[in-house]
């Protein structure tokens, strides 16, 4: 379909970005590596009337690892590329994992990890583990910077904390405390470029064989990802065991509240949140007594 | 075996390099001076009657040159049996009625293809909405909604088959057994979407470029709905990145771009969108099986019966072939001493299945080779000792059908049980681990000619210089499956030349000579490749003739054509080049060129075809058994194609069938909502890729077909059946979960393993 008639601007620097953003108010869209965004402007459901492409602001597209400070990936830093950076793949598998066997080759070289949370699809990969990380986004507009947790970020599908004039400058996780451990499961038809069915994350912290703390994150199976808090809560200062982590996951699945569409029934979807919370849990807690 | 020098080798494509380089030109890569580009209006309902079109908003918005509905047309209905044009169902542009969400309703053409996409909006249409049907059950009720008026009973074709005594085979069976198999549609899903292209010349014929697998097919039938004569169309074929049968008939956009192309004089090109082509392209025929089969306790077949309805959407499509061959499906392969059939082929308001890879085999041998797994079981019999027992062998009759001539079938299982390690294997499998089996047998080209046609099937022309080339002309289409190269290597390796030596024009019907049916069924490489060998016959005697009075030879003497050279095989100082011998052809004859044409039509071959291609393949499998995915660790194929004509090709062929296969057996299907598609695009039409691809290993059983070209047969569409029932009893071996449903999915596996 032809893509509506709209302006193009490339700023080179955020305060020219935030700029534009509040002069042409709400038909101003944001670009990143546009795979969401040309997708629905193609179809029509979308049809902005000035987009901003944020590919050109300086220093957006950095990944900073600090063992102080943490991981901050700049919102203009590729998929391809955080899913290759050593010190993701060294300090945060599972989010190195997500963001390399999400979609294919190309929608990585092009995509960014900003553009997948800010999408907000219920369905969106790097959330499970970001949000099990306690990873929060830096948003920045021209009144000033703000903070906000990743799991206070979702609003809905589509729909986000985000208010007009904003834009996320960076994703922040902090630096892993030590016996602590995430992990990132998914099911999808296909092994290779495709979106996941069902994707769960775990995050534990241990004391000994004590869990001390937990984040179990839930994909696709909710309006928004979701945190199975009442799992969590349920395993929280309790010994690990296995009958431990099989009611969580259980108790993960009354939680979620999936629908049936083309990639899977609500049945099914239900089971894999059993299935995958437990491997999640396992993984993560491998990688906890490890670190 | 048979010594040759090009045939038999990995000669490499003569396509390779231009794809490889992306400067292989396709249908919609080219743009003529002035050229106008085309959408179509589809219909956004199953079923319903068109009260009126309003087309003026589109008509007068600005670019648009020209909108058109069925009514400007000459409203003449087409089809690819003509031989009973009760068949020919479809118009190019609805009439009066749209029968599939869909359905090809108006047509625009403008200046470019964005205010073409935004003149259909403009166009309104009144429908009155009709109840439709989306299952052959209910499709046949006697209060079922009629989709066509011609057809009362949403039926439209039936077919019969019957031999032995169905009756008394089944007394005399010891152990019966009648199950019910259902299928699943699939898309051809071939990466160039359709694509065609018009231009109207000085006195008003026209050339199309279509992205077809049957110029010649689409010559006569673009001629018949434009009213045109058949000599008025000139159809090319330019590069097609794949067909799988889903281009091989006639199409709206086929029409509409010569119809728009005379009414405007400008050329006019549509090409459908991967949305368009999920939502509303042929399909695979999704088929209700009832087989019922008798055994003896030593595991002989004794009798079959056999029902298929076949879900053929709205309209026939390439649906009465698939019901006709699907019955003969069933009685290949394996020895049915008596035997019946019975196939319908039901309207439905769906987008129409039509012909795809396989051509009905994939289901029909799907619910045989189940049946033969769970018959062995029962039987306490070894899977591969039960096909060993019935498996055809040469010299057997299939009646009405023919005698089978060459056969490594035999051959064929015990290669596979061999290379897999079947009989170690089954007895080592851990929980979660599987290995299956599935076989085939497939036709090599069809003797059936529901087209009319009335010229012979396959035809070839060689024209040879006294440079030492020579030119082939055939209407053989290359759809990517690679017959221009098998081709040249058939001529190369008759007339001793090399594949540089030769000039390759195929596929345009004004130039190719008259005529050939195109490529499916796989039909190309046995039937052409008969013509161009009954071509290059007729010029070697013509070279041989001249040889011999040069050198005043014996008329003992053999003559060959060898290393680019003609000579006396005992004597090869009584020899020339072969551009010397050409010339002095040329020079006896006034310096007419010297030219042959060949053909083949196969005749007093049965009624089917004639030869079988043979082939058996095994899978091995890891189930999650929590999430039900399936991995698919290995495959194993030992098949009989003839003589291989180019290994690297039919290799190409194996892994592709085993592609396909692997969809249809795991992780295809067409997601509906009622007659709606849901999953349009490649993220959920979950098409297998690259990664998914299983290691895989082949041996080519040595055989030599008499029939065939220098012994060859088919190779690459008999290999699209064995996949999915391999995969599936692999499954079942490593959980218990038998599917009698395709595909198998995780789902289906999770709940199967519930109730063991
Ligand atoms: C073929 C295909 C397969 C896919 N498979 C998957 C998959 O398997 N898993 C998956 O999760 N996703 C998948 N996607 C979706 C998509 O690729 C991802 O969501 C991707 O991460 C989006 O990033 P982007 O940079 O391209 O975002 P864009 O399209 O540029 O932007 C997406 C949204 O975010 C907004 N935005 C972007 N950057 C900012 C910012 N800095 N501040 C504020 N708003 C911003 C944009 O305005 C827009 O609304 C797939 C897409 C395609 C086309």
């Amino acid at each position: 379909m032809r893509l509506p008639k709209f302006e193009y601007f490339e700023p080179k620097t955020l305060e020219a970005a935030l700029n534009l953003l509040t002069q042409n108010g709400n038909n101003a869209h944001l670009l990143a590596g546009g795979t969401d965004v040309l997708v629905k402007m193609r179809n029509g459901r979308l049809k902005p009337e000035a987009v901003i492409g944020l590919q050109g602001i300086e220093d957006l597209n950095g990944i900073h690892f600090d063992s102080g400070k943490g991981l901050a990936i700049g919102a203009t830093a590729k998929l391809a590329e955080v899913a290759s950076n050593p010190d993701v793949l060294k300090h945060y598998p599972a989010l190195a994992f997500a963001a390399g066997v999400m979609a294919n080759v190309q929608v990585r070289n092009m995509g960014t990890i900003a553009g997948n949370l800010c999408n907000a699809a219920p369905s969106a990969e790097n959330a499970p583990p970001l949000m099990a990380m306690g990873a929060e986004v830096a948003l920045a507009n021209l009144q000033g910077d703000r903070r906000i947790a990743l799991h206070q970020f979702f609003r809905g599908p589509g729909l986000t904390a985000m208010e007009h004039g904003e834009i996320m400058t960076a994703i922040l996780v902090p630096f892993p405390v030590p016996k602590s451990g995430a992990s990132y499961k998914r099911v999808s038809a296909r092994c290779g470029v495709d979106i996941a069915a069902v994707c769960v994350s775990a995050w534990v912290a241990l004391d000994g064989e004590v869990c001390k703390d937990v984040r179990i994150v839930l994909g696709a199976v909710a309006p928004t990802p979701m945190r199975a808090v009442g799992a969590e809560s349920f395993m929280r200062e309790q010994t690990w065991t296995q009958e431990l982590i099989e009611t969580a996951a259980a108790q993960a699945v009354q939680e979620s509240k999936p629908i049936s569409d083309v990639r899977a029934s609500a049945d099914y979807r239900k089971k894999m949140v059993a299935v995958l919370t437990l491997r999640a849990l396992e993984q993560a807690y491998e990688r906890a007594i490890k670190n | 075996m048979k010594r040759f020098n090009i045939v038999g080798t990995d000669v490499p494509r003569t396509d390779a390099e231009a794809k490889a380089r992306g400067t292989a030109i396709y249908t919609d890569d080219m743009k003529l001076p002035g050229m106008l580009y085309g959408k179509i209006l589809r219909s956004p309902l199953p079923h319903a009657l068109i009260r009126n079109i309003d087309i003026s908003r589109a008509a007068s918005l600005p670019g648009v040159k020209c909108v058109i509905t069925g009514e400007d047309t000459p409203k003449i209905k087409y089809g690819n049996w003509r031989l009973f044009p009760e068949t020919q169902d479809e118009y190019p542009l609805a009439v009066e009625k749209v029968r599939f969400i869909g359905d090809e309703v108006a047509a625009v053409a403008a200046i470019d293809n964005d205010t073409a996409e935004e003149a259909l909006e403009l166009i309104k249409v009144e429908y009155e909405e009709l109840p439709g049907v989306f299952d052959v059950d209910s499709s046949i009720l006697p209060a079922a909604p009629v989709i066509h008026d011609y057809c009362p009973s949403n039926i439209s074709v039936n077919r019969k088959i019957k031999y032995g005594d169905i009756e008394k085979g089944f007394a005399e069976a010891d152990y019966v057994r009648e199950d019910t198999f259902t299928m699943q549609s699939v898309s051809h899903a071939y990466l160039e979407p359709c694509s065609a292209l018009a231009q109207v010349d000085l006195d008003g014929r026209i050339t199309l470029w279509t992205s077809t697998q049957v110029p010649y097919i689409i010559q006569c039938l673009l001629a018949s709905t434009l009213n045109m004569r058949e000599n008025d169309i000139r159809v090319i074929k330019p590069f097609v990145g794949g067909g799988f049968g889903g281009k091989m008939e006639l199409r709206a956009w086929e029409f509409c771009a010569a119809f728009i192309a005379k009414k405007t004089g400008r050329p006019v090109k549509f090409t459908l969108s991967r949305e368009e082509e999920f939502l509303t392209g042929r399909r695979r025929h999704p088929m209700k099986i009832r087989s019922r089969v008798g055994f003896k306790k030593d595991g002989t077949l004794v009798a079959k019966d056999l029902r298929i309805q076949l879900d053929g959407g709205a309209y026939n499509a390439m649906g009465p072939t698939a019901t006709f061959l699907c019955g003969n499906f069933g009685a290949m392969l394996y020895r049915y001493p008596n035997y019946r059939f019975h196939g319908e082929h039901i309207y439905t308001n769906k987008p129409p299945a039509s012909a795809m890879r396989g051509f009905g085999a994939p289901q029909s041998l799907y619910a045989t080779e189940i049946q033969m797994n769970l018959a062995a079981e029962e039987l306490g019999i070894d899977p591969i000792d039960i096909r060993l027992k019935n498996a055809q062998v040469s010299g057997d009759k299939i009646p009405d059908v023919a005698t089978i001539s060459s056969c490594g079938f035999i051959e064929s299982i015990k290669a596979v049980a061999d290379m897999s390690g079947w009989k170690e294997k089954r007895k080592n499998l851990k929980p979660g681990q599987g290995i299956g089996i599935g076989c085939y047998s497939f036709i090599s080209g069809g003797v059936f000619n529901w087209f009319n046609t009335q010229y012979p099937f396959s035809a070839a022309e060689v024209r040879a210089f006294s440079d030492g080339t020579v030119h082939l002309l055939t209407m053989a289409s290359d759809i990517g499956q690679g017959s221009d190269t098998v081709l040249k290597q058939i001529l190369a390796e008759e007339l001793g030349l090399n594949m540089g030596d030769i000039r390759i024009t195929s596929a345009d019907t004004s130039m190719t000579p008259q005529a050939d049916l195109g490529s499916w069924g796989s039909r190309v490489t046995l039937m052409a490749g008969n013509a161009v060998i009954d071509a290059a016959k007729k010029i070697k005697e013509r070279l041989f003739g001249a040889l011999s009075a040069r050198f005043n030879l014996n008329v003992i003497h053999e003559i060959e054509c060898k290393n680019g050279r003609v000579q006396a095989v005992t004597r090869p100082d009584y020899g020339l080049t072969f551009g010397e011998a050409v010339a002095l052809v040329q020079k006896a004859n006034r310096g007419e060129p010297l030219v042959a044409r060949g053909s083949y039509t196969p005749r007093g071959k049965g009624l089917v075809t004639p030869a079988f291609g043979f082939g058996a393949q095994v899978a091995e499998v890891e189930v999650d058994r929590q999430t039900g995915l399936v991995e698919v660790k290995q495959m194993w194929t030992a098949h009989d194609c003839g003589t291989v004509i180019n290994p690297r090709s039919v290799e190409g062929q194996l892994a592709g069938s085993i592609q396909m296969g692997l969809g249809y057996a795991l992780s295809e299907q067409f997601v509906m909502d009622g007659g709606k598609t849901l999953n349009t695009s490649f993220v959920d039409y979950k098409m297998p890729t690259a990664a998914d691809m299983p290691p895989s290993q082949v041996v080519h059983v040595d055989t030599y077909e008499p029939e065939g070209p220098m012994g060859a047969k088919e190779a690459g569409e008999g290999l699209a059946s064995p996949t999915a029932p391999a995969i599936s009893d692999a499954v079942y071996h490593a959980t218990g979960y038998r599917c009698m449903d395709l595909p198998v999915t995780p789902e289906k596996i999770l709940e199967g393993m519930k109730k063991d």
